[in-house]
């Protein structure tokens, strides 16, 4: 197991290598660059900039000083917000996954006990009625279910804020701050649960089915066990195995920032600053967030593969 | 001074929030807007009772949505126009510009232009404090203008266009100091330029850097340390910075040292908002200030609040199509009958159904340089088929126009949200037997077609311009790079260049402007209008397109 591991570990090397190459040029080819971006400069003034800030050097050049400096741990400073993009990502990164974390967790909960429920009872009441309102939500626009939050919440009703993570100008600190900005989280995390439970609840019931249908849970029913035991012992656990995957492909999500629900409810979430970056094109900060979020995805499949392995004896490798 | 925006990806967004007119309370109660009237319009607040409590609470704070801030506040180094708004908050400059777009001292007391018009003598005002309480004086100045020759200085204030004596060498090692800066006294500072431009006092009479604070380790080639204070500004604004949290807010406090006295209100801020919601933000008190998208419905909303006074005002930016002179539109009279041949009237009515203008120069109606004595190009198509005939482009037997065997066939570029621009042109064009193809993209990609000669016309807005020569100076040979060349107007754009004072400037412009528009070196399109309010228990605030709400700030009241 732990040479597998290591192996694993080791393969993620090249994989990341050819990512940052792929990424990087894919970028450096887009048209235009940063210093574009601003109409007032003079053709000369245009290109001393280019010649400071290096783009003017051939694109392989570029891509292995950027590639030097990334293995001596440095990412780079942002173009526009001209501070280190690790500092700029660790400003924004942890609201971002404040939220993934808080939806994340009433998703899989909510989905968890609806699927499973509605699978048990399939072609009840309950079974039609959740079919239904999974369709429905699935198919809410993000923007329009935050905006009538908002308008219901808080413009009548005035129970939570309209935006941001905290009161404008607010000097709270300790608990008091940590409650203000719970509240501000309320609405945000309501409309990214509600858009993602959905496919999540159809998953479970679709899982829970098959497994319901299997021979081992015919034969604990023929042993005579309760309902609820070869329904939340037996099936559910088989159930919840392809889950332990789909889960651990939600680590890079954590940290991608939903960069429309953030925009909507003014959270100064990391999905901003990825669009700014590649509207203005701040090569460093796109290089970094990218490659962070390629090796998360990287890193997930590796966990998705051990922890299956600790699940399910069946796949476990020698 | 208020230097406009220096990134394009704010611009729209930017537009709604700093570009605004010279505020006349033209009326108490709302009335449509009236195109014919165009320069602004101010609708106060009818019913104070209806304020939210929220706003009721905030007595001693005032809060300012804008977009997205992202914390280099040093005036010489941000890249985003947000930025720069807080920079002109906590930054003094020597000169400021008044609400018709003219020059006047704020921290210097005085400039004094020599006769030649290259040298330039500041004078300050007495007892002069940074918010760190160290005095300002000739020095500083001096010191920021050097740091501007720095040889690794990469922020976007191009000084070379002021030539100042002695300036290239500097950057270029070749001296240890700048010949053409002298300071005389604490008081006096004199610049020496080595080219008359109308220009160069915005950019001598910017913000003061504090040579004890920003010049600390300064040595030629080595900005390091100064980089590292853009998060801790020491400025001489009204307001000194309190503290900036990332992607929400920017909060300062009234500067104690501040030349015309500590602002009444003590606390500032700039809260960061979006357009989806700061209506929202706005209704419920959260913030006093706000742009907001200019059109029928957002203003009768706002009307409906009570507690909102209103600006509707035209900016100082227009939009137009570039014009790529290498290809088919060489020709001036294919130019002109685009202008007639286009109904421009009817994409602006769509487009900004009632907040927007037709262009038919290229200087907003607001600045002292516009003449209404022009051609208004109405549209006539019949009109630009002459136009075309006469050009040698005749029509074929598929209705499309050709000469030499080349049918007339034109690529328009484009950003995505140009809908009525694209449906009408492309029909009205088709009608006069030209085709048109779209392509849209982003606008660094089209910044890059336009860069390769690419492209026929480009839809394109101009940042917010303070003097008319930054509008003029597009148009010189040698500076459009999309191949114009008239030596009359390269003439005409030197002469407005080359004198400083406005009476002598005013009919050069008028004449410019009158040639540009019978030349038609670019298609003009539209001055839009920006909408913002302000919460009715704000006392002296009427933002304007040059200087927003900064120039107002230091007065205001809480009622």
């Amino acid at each position: 197991m732990a040479i597998y591991v290591l192996r694993r570990v080791l393969n993620m090397i090249p994989i990341l290598i050819g990512v940052s190459v792929i990424i990087f040029f894919v970028f450096a080819m887009t048209p235009g660059d940063f210093v574009d971006s601003n109409q007032k400069l003079t053709p000369e003034r245009q290109a001393e900039l280019r010649a400071l800030y290096g783009l003017d050097k051939p694109v392989l050049e570029r891509y292995f000083i950027w590639m030097g400096n990334v293995l001596q741990g440095d990412f780079g400073y942002s173009m526009q917000h001209q501070i280190p993009v690790t500092s700029l990502l660790n400003q924004y990164l942890w609201n971002s996954f404040m939220i993934a974390v808080a939806t994340l967790f009433l998703t899989w909960t909510i989905a968890l006990f609806i699927g499973v429920f509605s699978a048990v009872r399939q072609h009840s009441w309950f079974d039609a009625l959740v079919t239904l309102g999974v369709f429905a939500t699935m198919s809410f626009p993000s923007f329009f279910l935050g905006l009538l939050l908002i308008k219901f919440f808080a413009v009548d009703l005035h129970w939570l804020p309209v935006g941001g993570m905290i009161s404008t100008g607010s000097q709270t600190t300790g608990w008091a701050y940590v409650w203000e900005v719970a509240k501000h989280m309320i609405l945000p995390v309501i409309v990214l649960t509600v858009l993602g439970v959905g496919s999540l609840t159809r998953y479970f019931r679709t899982n829970m089915l098959d497994v319901i249908r299997q021979d081992f849970v015919r034969t604990a029913r023929a042993k005579g066990l309760k309902e609820k035991v070869v329904v939340y012992k037996h099936a559910l656990r088989n159930a919840l195995l392809p889950a332990i995957t789909l889960l651990a492909f939600e680590l890079p999500g954590l940290f991608a920032g939903a960069i429309i629900t953030e925009k909507i409810f003014n959270w100064p979430g990391v999905g901003q600053i990825h669009m700014q970056a590649l509207e203005i094109r701040d090569y460093p900060v796109l290089m970094g967030l990218t490659m962070l979020l390629s090796m998360l995805t990287i890193v997930g499949n590796l966990l998705a593969d051990i922890m299956y392995g600790v699940a399910d004896p069946r796949v476990r490798i020698k | 001074m208020y230097k406009g925006w220096k990134t394009t990806a704010s611009l729209l967004v930017a537009s709604t929030l700093l570009l605004s007119a010279c505020s006349t309370e033209t009326e108490e109660t709302a009335t449509p807007v009236d195109l014919k009237n165009s320069s602004s319009e101010v609708t106060l607040a009818s019913d104070m009772s209806k304020n939210p409590e929220a706003a009721k609470k905030r007595n001693d704070t005032f809060i300012a949505g804008m977009s997205s801030p992202q914390g280099v506040f040093n005036p010489y180094f941000y890249h985003n126009g947000w930025d720069g708004n807080v920079t002109s908050v906590l930054f003094g400059s020597l000169v400021d510009v008044d609400k018709s777009g003219k020059y006047i001292p704020s921290l210097a007391e005085k400039w004094v232009l020599s006769d030649n018009q290259l040298t330039y003598t500041f004078t300050l005002k007495k007892g002069l404090k940074f918010s760190d309480g160290s005095p300002l004086t000739a020095d500083d100045v001096a010191f920021t203008l050097t740091m501007l020759h720095d040889k690794t200085y990469d922020g976007e204030t191009d000084v070379s266009q002021v030539q100042i004596k002695g300036g290239q060498d500097y950057k270029e090692g070749k001296a240890t100091s700048i010949s053409g800066i002298e300071v005389i006294d604490p008081l006096n500072i004199k610049i020496t330029t080595e080219k008359v431009n109308a220009l160069s006092l915005q950019i001598l009479g910017g913000p003061v850097l504090s040579k004890a604070y920003y010049g600390k380790n300064y040595s030629p080639g080595n900005l390091d340390h100064l980089r590292t204070l853009h998060g801790a500004p020491v400025g001489a604004g009204p307001y000194k910075l309190e503290k900036y949290i990332p992607g929400q807010e920017v909060r300062t406090k009234a500067n104690e040292h501040y030349f015309a006295g500590k602002p009444a209100i003590e606390n500032f801020i700039y809260k960061v908002t979006t357009s989806d919601t700061n209506l929202q933000l706005f209704q419920t008190g959260e913030t006093d200030y706000d742009g907001f998208t200019a059109n029928p419905d957002n203003f009768e909303q706002l009307k409906s609040l009570g507690f909102a006074n209103i600006n509707v005002m035209t900016s100082s930016a227009y939009s137009y199509l570039d014009v790529n002179h290498k290809r088919h539109l060489k020709d001036k009279n294919v130019r002109q009958a685009l202008m007639y041949g286009i109904d421009r009237k009817q994409i602006v009515d769509a487009t900004f159904r009632g907040y927007g203008e037709v262009a038919n120069e290229p200087i907003s109606p607001i600045s002292w340089a516009f003449t209404p004595d022009i051609n208004p190009y109405d549209f006539n198509q019949q009109k630009a088929k002459e136009l075309l005939d006469a050009a040698g482009w005749k029509a074929g037997a598929d209705g499309i126009r050709e000469k030499d065997g080349q049918k007339l066939k034109l690529t328009l570029l484009t950003r995505k949200g140009n809908d009525a621009l694209i449906t009408i042109a492309k029909q009205n064009l088709q009608d006069i037997g030209i085709v048109l193809e779209v392509e849209v993209m982003d606008f660094n990609a089209m910044l890059d077609k336009m860069e390769k000669g690419d492209y026929d016309l480009s839809s394109v807005s101009t940042p917010g311009m303070v003097d008319p020569a930054e509008s003029a100076q597009n148009f010189l040979s040698t500076i459009a790079d999309n191949g114009y060349n008239n030596p009359a107007i390269d003439q005409l754009i030197l002469q407005g260049q080359s004198t400083l004072d406005i009476d002598k400037r005013k009919p050069i412009y008028q004449k410019l402007f009158k040639e540009l528009n019978e030349d038609v070196p670019s298609i003009f399109l539209w001055y839009r209008k920006s909408m913002t309010a302000h919460n009715g228990r704000i006392q002296g605030l009427e933002p304007n397109a040059y200087t927003g709400i900064i120039g107002d700030l230091p007065k205001l009241k809480i009622q």
